[in-house]
């Protein structure tokens, strides 16, 4: 089986370490998208079915807690596992997370072992 | 069990870098301070390499990067793997285990050397495609790094104390 990906985060550096990190633990790609914003994953979800999301929480316009909130709220999108990467290591910010129902918080910096971990883990569980 | 027997050891010294496929020897690098110890294992062809490197870029000295590449991580690294692809491994099958960058003699860690050996080393590897499958890096004690090609079992012993990386 091949997935589809997506990966939202307003930051190219860090969407592209994802994208490079995937394809060097050798998951089965079928495609990988990318949104800038919470909102631009909001509509692309709109467009094409996804297995996994990668989101960062702070963003512009639709942050990522928002973007989850909502795609929890939506039949089609709320069974999508998510795995946040984020900056914010509050305990209340991971606690709302893991309430929303997302896979994994990481929290960056990161690195591409640790993100093999978690991608490895998800896999094999999903 | 392959470990019980005498292993012929290859000394690996600074800014050295060795790779063997001989099943009765393993590759030691003793004393790893702030150098960083570097094996990768090949456990298809049971091929092991290790390089000792002692500084991060290899700017600093063009002459002794030249005579000497294994000194420096920025160098010595992509050129041990080159090896090991030239032997006939494959980048997919590398396992790549990596001891030392510690703050020895440096303990207000001005130079910060160990650290910036780890530095380029993650960006080495990064830019080669590689993971590191484990690592036992920083502190302030002095290590030695062993990697048994026949099993490519890796062992940093450190303060009197042996552990499996």
């Amino acid at each position: 089986m091949a997935y589809n990906i997506l990966i939202v985060d307003d930051s190219l550096t860090a969407r592209t370490f994802i994208a490079r990190t995937l394809q060097m633990a050798e998951v089965p790609l079928s495609q990988v998208y990318q949104a800038r914003n919470g909102q631009e994953a909001l509509d692309l979800l709109q467009r094409v079915w996804v297995d996994l999301v990668f989101a960062d929480i702070n963003m512009p316009t639709v942050n990522g807690t928002e973007m989850v909130r909502q795609m929890r709220a939506m039949d089609l999108l709320k069974s999508i596992p998510v795995i946040i990467i984020s900056t914010d290591r509050s305990a209340q910010r991971m606690a709302e997370m893991r309430e929303a129902g997302v896979q994994a918080y990481l929290t960056k910096p990161i690195t591409p072992e640790d993100l093999k971990a978690v991608v490895e883990r998800f896999l094999k569980s999903a | 069990m392959a470990s019980k027997r005498r292993l012929k050891t290859v000394v690996v010294g600074i800014g050295g870098m060795a790779i063997s496929d001989s099943p009765d020897e393993s590759l030691v690098a003793h004393s790893l301070g702030s150098c960083l110890g570097v094996t990768f294992y090949d456990p298809v062809l049971k091929v092991g390499g290790m390089a000792h490197c002692m500084l991060p870029l290899s700017r600093i000295d063009k002459e002794k990067a030249k005579a000497k590449p294994g000194l420096f991580v920025d160098i010595g690294v992509p050129k041990l793997i080159e090896a090991m692809l030239r032997r006939g491994c494959r980048k997919k099958n590398l396992v790549a285990r990596v001891a030392g960058a510690a703050r020895v003699m440096d303990r207000a860690n001005f130079f910060r050397i160990g650290e910036r050996n780890h530095a380029v080393f993650r960006k080495i590897m990064w830019k080669n495609g590689l993971f590191i499958r484990a690592e036992d890096i920083g502190g302030d004690q002095a290590r030695t790094l062993r990697l048994e090609i026949e099993t490519g079992r890796v062992v940093v012993q450190s303060e009197g104390r042996e552990r499996e990386l």
